[in-house]
Protein backbone atom coordinates (compact mmCIF):
# COMPACT_ATOMS: atom_id res chain seq x y z
CA UNK A 1 0.00 0.00 0.00
CA UNK A 2 2.79 2.40 0.66
CA UNK A 3 4.52 1.93 -2.63
CA UNK A 4 1.16 2.81 -4.09
CA UNK A 5 0.96 5.71 -1.71
CA UNK A 6 4.90 6.84 -2.53
CA UNK A 7 4.37 6.63 -6.49
CA UNK A 8 1.50 8.97 -5.82
CA UNK A 9 3.00 11.35 -3.99
CA UNK A 10 6.42 11.37 -6.38
CA UNK A 11 4.45 11.42 -9.69
CA UNK A 12 2.68 14.45 -9.06
CA UNK A 13 5.84 16.05 -7.65
CA UNK A 14 7.38 14.98 -10.35
CA UNK A 15 5.06 16.52 -13.05
CA UNK A 16 5.60 19.96 -14.35
CA UNK A 17 2.05 21.29 -13.18
CA UNK A 18 3.28 20.65 -9.60
CA UNK A 19 6.41 23.11 -10.47
CA UNK A 20 3.81 25.80 -12.25
CA UNK A 21 1.66 25.46 -8.85
CA UNK A 22 4.45 25.82 -6.62
CA UNK A 23 5.37 28.95 -8.74
CA UNK A 24 2.50 30.34 -9.30
CA UNK A 25 1.61 29.91 -5.41
CA UNK A 26 4.78 32.29 -4.16
CA UNK A 27 3.47 34.72 -6.56
CA UNK A 28 -0.02 34.77 -4.65
CA UNK A 29 1.86 34.65 -1.63
CA UNK A 30 4.14 37.58 -2.69
CA UNK A 31 0.93 39.63 -4.04
CA UNK A 32 -1.18 39.14 -0.89
CA UNK A 33 2.10 40.26 1.26
CA UNK A 34 2.90 43.18 -0.56
CA UNK A 35 -0.83 43.80 -0.33
CA UNK A 36 -0.81 43.52 3.53
CA UNK A 37 2.16 45.34 3.75
CA UNK A 38 0.73 48.87 2.39
CA UNK A 39 -2.95 48.02 3.69
CA UNK A 40 -0.85 47.89 7.19
CA UNK A 41 1.32 51.05 6.95
CA UNK A 42 -2.41 53.19 5.47
CA UNK A 43 -4.00 52.04 8.55
CA UNK A 44 -1.90 52.83 10.88
CA UNK A 45 -1.45 56.38 9.29
CA UNK A 46 -5.34 56.60 9.27
CA UNK A 47 -5.76 54.81 12.62
CA UNK A 48 -3.23 57.12 14.66
CA UNK A 49 -5.27 59.93 15.38
CA UNK A 50 -8.54 57.67 16.84
CA UNK A 51 -8.48 56.16 19.80
CA UNK A 52 -12.01 55.55 20.11
CA UNK A 53 -14.18 51.98 20.19
CA UNK A 54 -14.67 53.20 15.99
CA UNK A 55 -11.27 53.11 15.63
CA UNK A 56 -10.80 49.57 16.61
CA UNK A 57 -13.86 48.14 15.07
CA UNK A 58 -12.81 49.71 11.81
CA UNK A 59 -8.86 48.04 12.67
CA UNK A 60 -10.55 44.55 13.65
CA UNK A 61 -12.62 45.01 10.86
CA UNK A 62 -10.25 45.44 7.47
CA UNK A 63 -8.06 43.40 9.17
CA UNK A 64 -10.03 40.59 9.31
CA UNK A 65 -11.54 40.60 6.08
CA UNK A 66 -8.03 40.73 4.50
CA UNK A 67 -7.32 37.49 6.64
CA UNK A 68 -10.16 36.53 5.23
CA UNK A 69 -9.61 37.01 1.86
CA UNK A 70 -6.30 35.29 1.57
CA UNK A 71 -7.32 32.31 3.85
CA UNK A 72 -10.74 32.18 1.02
CA UNK A 73 -8.62 32.14 -2.10
CA UNK A 74 -6.37 29.49 -0.52
CA UNK A 75 -8.89 27.67 -0.17
CA UNK A 76 -10.42 28.00 -3.25
CA UNK A 77 -6.51 26.96 -4.69
CA UNK A 78 -6.46 23.99 -3.11
CA UNK A 79 -10.01 22.45 -3.65
CA UNK A 80 -8.97 23.12 -7.21
CA UNK A 81 -6.03 21.33 -6.95
CA UNK A 82 -7.29 18.47 -4.44
CA UNK A 83 -10.39 18.01 -7.48
CA UNK A 84 -7.87 17.99 -10.52
CA UNK A 85 -5.34 15.67 -8.75
CA UNK A 86 -8.26 13.37 -7.66
CA UNK A 87 -10.65 13.00 -10.23
CA UNK A 88 -7.68 11.36 -12.45
CA UNK A 89 -6.11 9.72 -10.43
CA UNK A 90 -8.17 6.16 -11.09
CA UNK A 91 -10.00 6.84 -14.35
CA UNK A 92 -6.78 7.68 -15.79
CA UNK A 93 -4.48 4.51 -15.28
CA UNK A 94 -7.56 2.45 -16.57
CA UNK A 95 -7.96 4.08 -19.40
CA UNK A 96 -5.08 4.07 -20.45
CA UNK A 97 -4.07 0.15 -18.66
CA UNK A 98 -1.27 1.76 -16.70
CA UNK A 99 -3.50 0.38 -13.92
CA UNK A 100 -3.05 -3.27 -15.06
CA UNK A 101 0.72 -4.05 -14.41
CA UNK A 102 -0.03 -2.66 -10.83
CA UNK A 103 -3.42 -4.10 -10.16
CA UNK A 104 -1.84 -7.94 -11.33
CA UNK A 105 0.80 -7.72 -8.29
CA UNK A 106 -0.02 -9.17 -5.46
CA UNK A 107 -2.08 -6.62 -4.09
CA UNK A 108 -6.03 -6.33 -3.08
CA UNK A 109 -7.90 -3.59 -4.89
CA UNK A 110 -8.19 -1.42 -1.49
CA UNK A 111 -4.93 -1.55 -0.87
CA UNK A 112 -4.55 0.08 -3.93
CA UNK A 113 -7.24 2.54 -3.43
CA UNK A 114 -6.07 3.62 0.02
CA UNK A 115 -2.51 3.83 -1.31
CA UNK A 116 -3.53 6.66 -3.58
CA UNK A 117 -6.08 8.15 -1.33
CA UNK A 118 -2.67 8.25 1.50
CA UNK A 119 -0.39 9.97 -1.24
CA UNK A 120 -2.60 12.38 -2.41
CA UNK A 121 -4.61 13.33 0.83
CA UNK A 122 -0.34 13.32 2.33
CA UNK A 123 0.05 15.67 -0.14
CA UNK A 124 -2.93 18.08 -0.27
CA UNK A 125 -3.31 18.43 3.64
CA UNK A 126 0.82 19.71 3.63
CA UNK A 127 0.04 21.74 1.00
CA UNK A 128 -2.72 23.57 2.35
CA UNK A 129 -1.19 23.66 6.09
CA UNK A 130 1.41 25.12 4.44
CA UNK A 131 -0.38 27.89 2.49
CA UNK A 132 -2.01 28.42 5.73
CA UNK A 133 0.36 28.85 7.45
CA UNK A 134 2.38 31.63 4.98
CA UNK A 135 -1.12 33.71 4.89
CA UNK A 136 -0.92 33.89 8.91
CA UNK A 137 2.94 34.96 8.44
CA UNK A 138 2.70 37.20 5.84
CA UNK A 139 -0.36 39.17 7.42
CA UNK A 140 0.32 39.07 11.39
CA UNK A 141 4.29 40.08 10.42
CA UNK A 142 4.07 41.91 7.33
CA UNK A 143 1.21 44.36 7.84
CA UNK A 144 2.75 46.11 10.96
CA UNK A 145 1.05 45.79 14.39
CA UNK A 146 -1.77 47.72 13.25
CA UNK A 147 -3.01 44.47 11.27
CA UNK A 148 -1.94 42.08 13.53
CA UNK A 149 -5.11 40.19 15.17
CA UNK A 150 -4.41 38.97 18.96
CA UNK A 151 -4.70 34.81 18.35
CA UNK A 152 -3.89 32.27 20.41
CA UNK A 153 -1.59 29.25 19.50
CA UNK A 154 -4.85 26.86 20.11
CA UNK A 155 -7.06 28.50 18.10
CA UNK A 156 -4.62 28.73 15.17
CA UNK A 157 -4.50 24.85 15.53
CA UNK A 158 -7.82 24.01 15.47
CA UNK A 159 -8.78 26.72 12.12
CA UNK A 160 -5.74 25.01 10.61
CA UNK A 161 -7.41 21.42 10.97
CA UNK A 162 -10.20 22.16 10.00
CA UNK A 163 -8.93 24.09 6.92
CA UNK A 164 -7.18 20.42 6.02
CA UNK A 165 -10.41 18.61 6.29
CA UNK A 166 -11.73 20.62 2.74
CA UNK A 167 -8.87 19.01 0.94
CA UNK A 168 -9.57 15.40 2.74
CA UNK A 169 -13.55 15.69 1.62
CA UNK A 170 -12.12 16.51 -1.91
CA UNK A 171 -9.76 14.20 -2.70
CA UNK A 172 -12.10 11.25 -0.70
CA UNK A 173 -15.36 11.98 -2.94
CA UNK A 174 -13.47 12.43 -6.20
CA UNK A 175 -11.45 9.27 -5.49
CA UNK A 176 -15.40 7.43 -5.03
CA UNK A 177 -15.75 9.59 -8.46
CA UNK A 178 -12.65 8.31 -10.41
CA UNK A 179 -13.51 4.70 -9.60
CA UNK A 180 -16.41 4.69 -11.50
CA UNK A 181 -16.20 8.01 -14.11
CA UNK A 182 -13.93 9.29 -16.20
CA UNK A 183 -11.86 11.87 -15.61
CA UNK A 184 -13.96 15.14 -17.28
CA UNK A 185 -17.14 13.74 -15.99
CA UNK A 186 -15.72 13.06 -12.45
CA UNK A 187 -14.21 16.60 -12.67
CA UNK A 188 -17.31 18.17 -13.81
CA UNK A 189 -19.25 16.95 -10.87
CA UNK A 190 -16.56 17.83 -8.27
CA UNK A 191 -16.60 20.97 -9.57
CA UNK A 192 -20.50 21.80 -9.93
CA UNK A 193 -20.96 20.24 -6.32
CA UNK A 194 -18.41 22.60 -5.22
CA UNK A 195 -19.94 25.53 -6.58
CA UNK A 196 -22.97 24.55 -5.58
CA UNK A 197 -21.67 24.66 -1.38
CA UNK A 198 -20.37 27.97 -2.45
CA UNK A 199 -23.88 29.38 -3.52
CA UNK A 200 -25.34 27.14 -0.65
CA UNK A 201 -23.08 28.85 1.66
CA UNK A 202 -23.43 32.51 0.50
CA UNK A 203 -27.58 31.78 0.37
CA UNK A 204 -27.33 30.52 4.34
CA UNK A 205 -25.34 33.74 5.32
CA UNK A 206 -27.64 36.15 3.58
CA UNK A 207 -30.29 34.20 5.46
CA UNK A 208 -29.35 34.81 8.93
CA UNK A 209 -28.62 38.31 8.12
CA UNK A 210 -31.86 38.70 6.66
CA UNK A 211 -33.21 36.24 9.68
CA UNK A 212 -35.36 34.37 6.58
CA UNK A 213 -35.12 30.86 8.03
CA UNK A 214 -35.53 28.93 4.52
CA UNK A 215 -32.80 30.32 2.92
CA UNK A 216 -30.36 29.09 6.06
CA UNK A 217 -32.28 25.55 5.77
CA UNK A 218 -31.04 25.39 2.20
CA UNK A 219 -27.90 26.46 3.22
CA UNK A 220 -27.24 23.70 5.42
CA UNK A 221 -28.51 21.00 3.34
CA UNK A 222 -26.42 21.94 0.73
CA UNK A 223 -23.71 21.50 3.37
CA UNK A 224 -24.99 17.84 4.42
CA UNK A 225 -24.86 17.20 0.59
CA UNK A 226 -20.99 18.85 0.36
CA UNK A 227 -19.40 19.73 3.36
CA UNK A 228 -16.37 22.26 1.95
CA UNK A 229 -18.08 25.45 2.61
CA UNK A 230 -19.45 25.32 5.55
CA UNK A 231 -15.91 24.00 6.49
CA UNK A 232 -14.23 27.03 5.67
CA UNK A 233 -16.80 29.26 7.65
CA UNK A 234 -15.96 27.18 10.75
CA UNK A 235 -12.33 27.92 9.93
CA UNK A 236 -13.00 31.49 10.18
CA UNK A 237 -15.19 31.27 13.27
CA UNK A 238 -12.64 29.49 14.80
CA UNK A 239 -10.03 32.32 14.19
CA UNK A 240 -12.01 34.93 14.46
CA UNK A 241 -14.61 33.77 17.31
CA UNK A 242 -16.94 35.71 15.07
CA UNK A 243 -20.67 34.16 16.45
CA UNK A 244 -20.29 34.75 20.14
CA UNK A 245 -18.30 37.83 20.00
CA UNK A 246 -19.98 40.90 20.67
CA UNK A 247 -18.09 42.44 17.11
CA UNK A 248 -19.05 39.43 14.73
CA UNK A 249 -21.26 41.48 12.89
CA UNK A 250 -18.89 44.32 12.37
CA UNK A 251 -16.46 41.72 11.18
CA UNK A 252 -18.69 39.62 8.93
CA UNK A 253 -18.30 39.98 5.73
CA UNK A 254 -18.51 38.63 2.53
CA UNK A 255 -14.98 35.99 3.61
CA UNK A 256 -16.01 35.46 7.29
CA UNK A 257 -19.04 34.06 8.84
CA UNK A 258 -22.60 35.06 10.58
CA UNK A 259 -24.21 31.65 10.05
CA UNK A 260 -22.24 29.46 12.01
CA UNK A 261 -21.74 25.67 11.67
CA UNK A 262 -21.77 23.54 15.14
CA UNK A 263 -18.80 21.51 15.91
CA UNK A 264 -21.32 18.34 15.25
CA UNK A 265 -21.04 19.87 11.15
CA UNK A 266 -17.07 19.41 11.66
CA UNK A 267 -17.30 15.60 12.67
CA UNK A 268 -19.90 15.00 9.94
CA UNK A 269 -17.21 16.44 7.36
CA UNK A 270 -14.75 14.07 8.79
CA UNK A 271 -17.09 11.20 8.43
CA UNK A 272 -18.55 12.11 4.92
CA UNK A 273 -14.76 11.64 3.76
CA UNK A 274 -14.18 8.64 5.51
CA UNK A 275 -17.33 6.99 4.17
CA UNK A 276 -16.49 8.23 0.22
CA UNK A 277 -12.79 6.62 1.11
CA UNK A 278 -14.98 3.43 2.13
CA UNK A 279 -17.31 3.42 -1.06
CA UNK A 280 -14.22 3.99 -3.26
CA UNK A 281 -12.82 0.91 -2.04
CA UNK A 282 -16.02 -1.09 -2.03
CA UNK A 283 -16.51 0.51 -6.04
CA UNK A 284 -13.60 -0.58 -6.76
CA UNK A 285 -13.70 -4.15 -5.45
CA UNK A 286 -15.24 -6.12 -7.85
CA UNK A 287 -15.01 -3.45 -11.06
CA UNK A 288 -13.49 -4.60 -14.64
CA UNK A 289 -10.48 -2.82 -15.37
CA UNK B 1 -0.33 -29.68 -9.57
CA UNK B 2 -1.34 -27.87 -12.49
CA UNK B 3 -0.21 -24.83 -12.60
CA UNK B 4 -3.10 -22.93 -14.50
CA UNK B 5 -6.47 -24.69 -14.43
CA UNK B 6 -9.84 -23.39 -15.52
CA UNK B 7 -13.39 -24.93 -15.54
CA UNK B 8 -15.29 -23.41 -17.64
CA UNK B 9 -14.48 -20.40 -17.03
CA UNK B 10 -16.48 -17.53 -19.08
CA UNK B 11 -15.50 -13.52 -19.45
CA UNK B 12 -18.32 -11.99 -21.24
CA UNK B 13 -19.04 -8.04 -21.44
CA UNK B 14 -23.03 -7.74 -20.96
CA UNK B 15 -23.22 -11.02 -22.21
CA UNK B 16 -21.18 -10.23 -25.55
CA UNK B 17 -18.20 -10.66 -26.77
CA UNK B 18 -15.09 -11.99 -24.74
CA UNK B 19 -14.88 -15.53 -23.81
CA UNK B 20 -17.09 -18.48 -22.90
CA UNK B 21 -16.73 -22.04 -21.48
CA UNK B 22 -12.91 -21.91 -21.25
CA UNK B 23 -11.46 -25.64 -19.56
CA UNK B 24 -7.93 -25.86 -19.48
CA UNK B 25 -5.06 -27.23 -17.74
CA UNK B 26 -1.38 -26.21 -17.90
CA UNK B 27 1.77 -28.29 -16.54
CA UNK B 28 4.68 -27.21 -15.30
CA UNK B 29 7.83 -26.36 -17.52
CA UNK B 30 6.05 -25.89 -21.15
CA UNK B 31 5.42 -23.11 -23.13
CA UNK B 32 1.54 -23.29 -24.05
CA UNK B 33 0.20 -21.10 -26.96
CA UNK B 34 -2.88 -19.84 -26.94
CA UNK B 35 -4.35 -19.12 -30.48
CA UNK B 36 -6.68 -17.26 -32.17
CA UNK B 37 -7.65 -14.22 -34.63
CA UNK B 38 -7.83 -10.86 -33.25
CA UNK B 39 -10.92 -10.81 -31.26
CA UNK B 40 -11.06 -14.20 -30.31
CA UNK B 41 -11.14 -13.19 -26.56
CA UNK B 42 -7.42 -14.66 -25.56
CA UNK B 43 -6.60 -10.82 -23.75
CA UNK B 44 -10.02 -11.47 -22.06
CA UNK B 45 -9.06 -14.83 -20.62
CA UNK B 46 -5.70 -13.69 -19.30
CA UNK B 47 -7.38 -10.85 -17.77
CA UNK B 48 -9.69 -12.71 -16.20
CA UNK B 49 -7.10 -14.59 -14.97
CA UNK B 50 -4.89 -11.97 -13.24
CA UNK B 51 -7.92 -10.48 -11.68
CA UNK B 52 -8.32 -7.82 -13.72
CA UNK B 53 -11.68 -8.71 -15.06
CA UNK B 54 -14.14 -10.16 -12.73
CA UNK B 55 -15.20 -14.19 -14.17
CA UNK B 56 -18.94 -14.09 -15.20
CA UNK B 57 -18.86 -17.60 -14.72
CA UNK B 58 -16.69 -20.67 -14.03
CA UNK B 59 -13.77 -20.89 -11.77
CA UNK B 60 -10.36 -20.60 -12.36
CA UNK B 61 -6.84 -21.56 -10.25
CA UNK B 62 -3.43 -20.59 -10.33
CA UNK B 63 -0.61 -22.64 -8.59
CA UNK B 64 -3.71 -23.97 -6.57
CA UNK B 65 -5.36 -20.60 -5.54
CA UNK B 66 -8.60 -19.36 -6.94
CA UNK B 67 -7.77 -16.20 -9.69
CA UNK B 68 -8.66 -12.76 -8.31
CA UNK B 69 -6.98 -13.51 -4.95
CA UNK B 70 -3.53 -11.54 -4.11
CA UNK B 71 -2.27 -14.97 -3.16
CA UNK B 72 -2.93 -16.29 -6.73
CA UNK B 73 -0.49 -13.72 -8.11
CA UNK B 74 2.34 -14.06 -5.88
CA UNK B 75 4.18 -15.98 -8.61
CA UNK B 76 3.12 -14.35 -11.57
CA UNK B 77 4.16 -12.21 -14.05
CA UNK B 78 2.51 -10.39 -17.04
CA UNK B 79 3.16 -8.42 -20.05
CA UNK B 80 0.17 -6.69 -21.17
CA UNK B 81 -0.87 -6.32 -24.88
CA UNK B 82 -1.25 -2.88 -24.15
CA UNK B 83 1.86 -2.22 -22.01
CA UNK B 84 1.65 1.19 -20.89
CA UNK B 85 4.04 2.20 -18.58
CA UNK B 86 3.95 5.35 -15.99
CA UNK B 87 6.31 7.35 -18.27
CA UNK B 88 7.82 10.12 -15.76
CA UNK B 89 9.47 7.01 -14.60
CA UNK B 90 13.08 5.48 -15.76
CA UNK B 91 13.29 2.06 -16.62
CA UNK B 92 15.34 0.91 -13.60
CA UNK B 93 12.82 2.90 -11.01
CA UNK B 94 9.55 1.22 -12.64
CA UNK B 95 11.56 -1.89 -11.55
CA UNK B 96 12.52 -0.85 -8.14
CA UNK B 97 8.56 0.18 -7.55
CA UNK B 98 7.20 -3.51 -8.87
CA UNK B 99 10.33 -4.94 -6.90
CA UNK B 100 8.63 -2.92 -3.66
CA UNK B 101 5.41 -4.56 -4.57
CA UNK B 102 6.34 -7.88 -4.75
CA UNK B 103 8.07 -7.68 -1.86
CA UNK B 104 11.89 -8.43 -3.22
CA UNK B 105 14.00 -8.11 -0.28
CA UNK B 106 16.17 -5.00 -0.58
CA UNK B 107 19.46 -6.72 -0.65
CA UNK B 108 18.91 -8.64 -3.44
CA UNK B 109 16.83 -5.95 -5.55
CA UNK B 110 19.71 -4.50 -7.42
CA UNK B 111 21.65 -7.59 -8.57
CA UNK B 112 17.47 -8.88 -9.45
CA UNK B 113 17.18 -5.59 -11.30
CA UNK B 114 20.39 -6.02 -13.44
CA UNK B 115 19.94 -9.18 -14.27
CA UNK B 116 16.65 -8.93 -15.71
CA UNK B 117 17.46 -5.87 -17.65
CA UNK B 118 20.55 -7.96 -19.10
CA UNK B 119 17.90 -10.94 -19.79
CA UNK B 120 16.09 -8.67 -22.20
CA UNK B 121 18.67 -6.86 -23.81
CA UNK B 122 18.28 -3.12 -21.95
CA UNK B 123 21.47 -2.78 -20.51
CA UNK B 124 22.75 0.69 -20.63
CA UNK B 125 19.36 2.18 -21.66
CA UNK B 126 17.50 1.71 -17.87
CA UNK B 127 18.11 5.01 -16.68
CA UNK B 128 16.07 7.04 -19.21
CA UNK B 129 12.87 7.72 -18.50
CA UNK B 130 9.96 5.97 -20.00
CA UNK B 131 8.65 9.08 -21.74
CA UNK B 132 11.99 8.71 -23.53
CA UNK B 133 11.80 4.53 -24.81
CA UNK B 134 10.41 3.70 -28.51
CA UNK B 135 8.16 1.09 -28.21
CA UNK B 136 10.09 -1.82 -28.43
CA UNK B 137 12.07 -0.84 -25.82
CA UNK B 138 9.04 -0.10 -23.47
CA UNK B 139 8.03 -3.43 -24.41
CA UNK B 140 11.40 -5.12 -23.49
CA UNK B 141 11.36 -3.05 -19.82
CA UNK B 142 7.65 -5.12 -19.74
CA UNK B 143 9.06 -7.91 -20.34
CA UNK B 144 12.18 -7.12 -17.70
CA UNK B 145 9.19 -6.30 -15.29
CA UNK B 146 7.12 -9.62 -15.96
CA UNK B 147 10.06 -11.87 -15.23
CA UNK B 148 11.60 -9.74 -12.11
CA UNK B 149 10.19 -11.75 -9.47
CA UNK B 150 11.08 -14.70 -10.40
CA UNK B 151 7.87 -15.88 -11.12
CA UNK B 152 6.32 -19.73 -11.62
CA UNK B 153 4.35 -18.57 -14.75
CA UNK B 154 4.41 -15.76 -16.82
CA UNK B 155 1.58 -14.71 -19.10
CA UNK B 156 2.96 -12.92 -22.25
CA UNK B 157 -0.08 -10.99 -24.56
CA UNK B 158 1.23 -10.80 -27.59
CA UNK B 159 4.84 -9.82 -26.77
CA UNK B 160 6.60 -9.21 -29.92
CA UNK B 161 3.75 -7.12 -31.17
CA UNK B 162 6.67 -4.27 -31.51
CA UNK B 163 9.32 -6.00 -31.94
CA UNK B 164 12.10 -6.12 -34.84
CA UNK B 165 13.28 -9.29 -35.90
CA UNK B 166 16.25 -9.45 -33.47
CA UNK B 167 13.85 -8.55 -30.46
CA UNK B 168 11.47 -11.44 -31.66
CA UNK B 169 14.31 -13.73 -31.73
CA UNK B 170 15.47 -12.62 -28.07
CA UNK B 171 11.94 -13.12 -26.68
CA UNK B 172 11.66 -16.53 -28.19
CA UNK B 173 15.12 -17.19 -26.73
CA UNK B 174 13.84 -16.15 -23.58
CA UNK B 175 10.73 -18.14 -23.46
CA UNK B 176 12.67 -21.20 -24.03
CA UNK B 177 15.54 -19.92 -21.65
CA UNK B 178 12.27 -19.66 -19.03
CA UNK B 179 10.99 -22.95 -19.68
CA UNK B 180 14.19 -24.79 -18.93
CA UNK B 181 14.31 -22.91 -15.79
CA UNK B 182 10.98 -25.10 -15.36
CA UNK B 183 8.77 -21.98 -15.38
CA UNK B 184 5.54 -21.81 -17.20
CA UNK B 185 5.05 -19.52 -20.31
CA UNK B 186 1.23 -19.13 -21.05
CA UNK B 187 1.58 -17.32 -24.64
CA UNK B 188 -1.04 -15.57 -26.51
CA UNK B 189 -0.51 -14.79 -30.02
CA UNK B 190 -2.21 -14.72 -33.52
CA UNK B 191 0.98 -15.38 -35.27
CA UNK B 192 2.10 -18.82 -36.04
CA UNK B 193 5.33 -18.35 -36.86
CA UNK B 194 5.84 -16.68 -33.25
CA UNK B 195 4.34 -20.08 -31.91
CA UNK B 196 5.53 -22.97 -33.66
CA UNK B 197 9.01 -22.55 -32.65
CA UNK B 198 8.62 -22.49 -29.10
CA UNK B 199 5.26 -24.10 -27.93
CA UNK B 200 4.67 -27.52 -26.37
CA UNK B 201 1.08 -27.71 -26.12
CA UNK B 202 -1.49 -25.31 -27.30
CA UNK B 203 -5.00 -24.07 -27.60
CA UNK B 204 -7.33 -22.48 -30.14
CA UNK B 205 -9.93 -20.07 -29.62
CA UNK B 206 -12.32 -19.00 -32.57
CA UNK B 207 -14.73 -16.05 -31.49
CA UNK B 208 -14.49 -16.10 -27.96
CA UNK B 209 -14.78 -20.18 -28.01
CA UNK B 210 -12.17 -22.66 -27.67
CA UNK B 211 -12.04 -24.96 -30.48
CA UNK B 212 -8.73 -27.13 -29.93
CA UNK B 213 -6.15 -28.16 -27.70
CA UNK B 214 -3.28 -30.31 -28.02
CA UNK B 215 0.37 -31.14 -28.96
CA UNK B 216 1.38 -27.89 -31.53
CA UNK B 217 2.32 -30.93 -33.96
CA UNK B 218 -1.07 -32.44 -33.74
CA UNK B 219 -3.24 -29.56 -34.74
CA UNK B 220 -1.04 -27.95 -36.83
CA UNK B 221 -0.56 -31.09 -39.13
CA UNK B 222 -4.34 -30.56 -39.94
CA UNK B 223 -3.51 -30.61 -43.91
CA UNK B 224 -0.19 -30.90 -44.54
CA UNK B 225 1.46 -29.88 -47.71
CA UNK B 226 5.14 -30.36 -48.98
CA UNK B 227 6.69 -29.21 -51.73
CA UNK B 228 9.25 -32.14 -53.17
CA UNK B 229 11.72 -31.48 -55.54
CA UNK B 230 12.53 -34.73 -57.71
CA UNK B 231 14.59 -35.46 -61.00
CA UNK B 232 13.87 -34.70 -64.29
CA UNK B 233 10.17 -33.96 -65.98
CA UNK B 234 8.59 -37.37 -65.15
CA UNK B 235 5.05 -37.53 -65.04
CA UNK B 236 3.47 -38.20 -62.05
CA UNK B 237 5.94 -40.30 -59.85
CA UNK B 238 3.52 -40.17 -56.62
CA UNK B 239 1.56 -43.46 -55.04
CA UNK B 240 -2.08 -43.69 -56.01
CA UNK B 241 -3.14 -42.61 -52.66
CA UNK B 242 -2.26 -39.24 -53.75
CA UNK B 243 -5.08 -37.53 -55.72
CA UNK B 244 -4.10 -34.20 -55.08
CA UNK B 245 -1.02 -32.32 -55.94
CA UNK B 246 0.30 -29.72 -58.39
CA UNK B 247 3.08 -29.26 -61.08
CA UNK B 248 5.63 -26.28 -60.23
CA UNK B 249 7.96 -25.32 -63.30
CA UNK B 250 10.39 -27.19 -63.77
CA UNK B 251 14.29 -25.68 -63.43
CA UNK B 252 17.76 -26.98 -64.63
CA UNK B 253 16.53 -30.54 -65.46
CA UNK B 254 14.40 -30.28 -61.46
CA UNK B 255 10.60 -30.52 -60.89
CA UNK B 256 9.11 -28.95 -58.16
CA UNK B 257 5.69 -30.22 -57.23
CA UNK B 258 3.00 -29.39 -54.32
CA UNK B 259 1.55 -32.11 -52.58
CA UNK B 260 -1.75 -32.17 -50.62
CA UNK B 261 -1.51 -35.02 -47.77
CA UNK B 262 -4.30 -36.93 -45.57
CA UNK B 263 -1.24 -37.47 -42.65
CA UNK B 264 2.17 -35.98 -42.03
CA UNK B 265 2.71 -39.88 -41.86
CA UNK B 266 2.24 -39.82 -45.92
CA UNK B 267 5.79 -38.28 -46.10
CA UNK B 268 7.82 -41.34 -45.82
CA UNK B 269 5.51 -43.31 -47.96
CA UNK B 270 6.24 -41.09 -50.39
CA UNK B 271 9.81 -40.87 -50.19
CA UNK B 272 9.95 -44.91 -49.97
CA UNK B 273 7.59 -45.12 -53.09
CA UNK B 274 10.08 -42.63 -54.65
CA UNK B 275 13.46 -44.11 -54.16
CA UNK B 276 12.21 -47.55 -55.06
CA UNK B 277 11.35 -45.74 -58.30
CA UNK B 278 14.47 -44.91 -58.38
CA UNK B 279 13.55 -41.22 -58.67
CA UNK B 280 16.07 -38.82 -57.17
CA UNK B 281 14.41 -36.33 -54.84
CA UNK B 282 16.68 -33.54 -53.95
CA UNK B 283 13.89 -31.32 -51.44
CA UNK B 284 11.06 -32.29 -49.13
CA UNK B 285 9.85 -29.14 -47.39
CA UNK B 286 7.01 -28.81 -45.39
CA UNK B 287 4.71 -26.40 -46.03
CA UNK B 288 3.24 -24.41 -42.90
CA UNK B 289 -0.46 -23.68 -43.09
CA UNK B 290 -1.84 -20.73 -42.98
CA UNK B 291 -3.34 -20.15 -39.52
CA UNK B 292 -6.70 -18.99 -40.98
CA UNK B 293 -6.49 -22.41 -42.91
CA UNK B 294 -6.02 -24.64 -39.19
CA UNK B 295 -8.96 -22.14 -37.77
CA UNK B 296 -11.11 -22.91 -40.33
CA UNK B 297 -10.38 -26.69 -40.51
CA UNK B 298 -11.16 -26.75 -36.89
CA UNK B 299 -13.78 -24.78 -36.54
CA UNK B 300 -15.67 -26.71 -39.37
CA UNK B 301 -14.39 -29.88 -37.22
CA UNK B 302 -16.75 -28.37 -34.04
CA UNK B 303 -18.93 -27.46 -36.20
CA UNK B 304 -19.29 -30.91 -37.82
CA UNK B 305 -19.13 -32.48 -34.34
CA UNK B 306 -21.73 -30.13 -33.13
CA UNK B 307 -23.94 -31.02 -36.00
CA UNK B 308 -23.13 -35.30 -35.28
CA UNK B 309 -23.94 -34.25 -31.18
CA UNK B 310 -27.22 -32.65 -32.10
CA UNK B 311 -27.85 -36.04 -33.98
N1 LIG C 1 -14.00 -3.76 -22.61
C1 LIG C 1 -14.74 -4.42 -23.50
N2 LIG C 1 -16.05 -4.16 -23.62
C2 LIG C 1 -16.82 -4.82 -24.50
N3 LIG C 1 -16.36 -5.78 -25.32
C3 LIG C 1 -15.06 -6.09 -25.26
C4 LIG C 1 -14.18 -5.43 -24.35
N4 LIG C 1 -12.94 -5.94 -24.50
C5 LIG C 1 -13.05 -6.88 -25.46
N5 LIG C 1 -14.30 -6.98 -25.91
C6 LIG C 1 -14.78 -7.92 -26.93
O1 LIG C 1 -14.42 -9.22 -26.53
C7 LIG C 1 -13.91 -9.95 -27.62
C8 LIG C 1 -12.55 -10.51 -27.28
O2 LIG C 1 -11.62 -9.45 -27.14
P1 LIG C 1 -10.10 -9.70 -26.75
O3 LIG C 1 -9.46 -8.40 -26.60
O4 LIG C 1 -10.06 -10.63 -25.61
O5 LIG C 1 -9.56 -10.42 -28.05
P2 LIG C 1 -8.08 -10.88 -28.42
O6 LIG C 1 -8.18 -12.32 -28.79
O7 LIG C 1 -7.15 -10.52 -27.36
O8 LIG C 1 -7.80 -10.04 -29.73
P3 LIG C 1 -6.44 -9.41 -30.28
O9 LIG C 1 -5.73 -10.46 -31.03
O10 LIG C 1 -6.93 -8.34 -31.18
O11 LIG C 1 -5.69 -8.90 -29.12
C9 LIG C 1 -13.93 -9.02 -28.82
O12 LIG C 1 -15.04 -9.36 -29.60
C10 LIG C 1 -14.11 -7.65 -28.25
O13 LIG C 1 -14.94 -6.89 -29.09
MG1 LIG D 1 -5.50 -9.43 -27.29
Amino acid sequence: MWTISKLTFKEIVSKRIFMITIVMTLIFLALYGTAIYFAGKEGAEVGDGGQGTEAILLQQFVSSQLLGVGLYFSSFITALLAILSSVSTISGEVSSHQIDTWLMRPISRSQFVLGKFMGLAFLMIAYAVCLFFSIILLHQGIGTDWMALNLQPMQLIKAVSVFAIQPFVLIAFGLLLSTRMTTLNAGIVSIMLYGAAFIGGFIEQFGALVEKTSLVNIGIIMSLVFPIDSMYRKMTILLFDTADNPLSLAQGGMFTSISTPGNVMVWYAVLYGVVAVILAIYSFKNRDV
Amino acid sequence: MDVIQTNSLTKTYDGKGGISDVTLSVGEGIVYGFLGPNGSGKSTFVRTLLGLLQPTSGEGYILGEPIGTTKSREQVGYLPELFRYPDWLTGKQLLESHADLCKIPVRQRNKRIEEVIELVGMTGRDNGRISGFSKGMSQRIGLACAILNDPKVIFLDEPTSALDPIGRKDVRDLMVYLRDQGKTVFLNSHLLYEVESVCDHVSIVHQGEMIAQGPWRELMMTEAQVEIVTEGSISAPFPPFITDYQKGKAEEGRTRWVVQLETEKDIPKILHHLSSRHIDVYEVKPINPHLEDVFMHWVNRKKESAYVDNQ
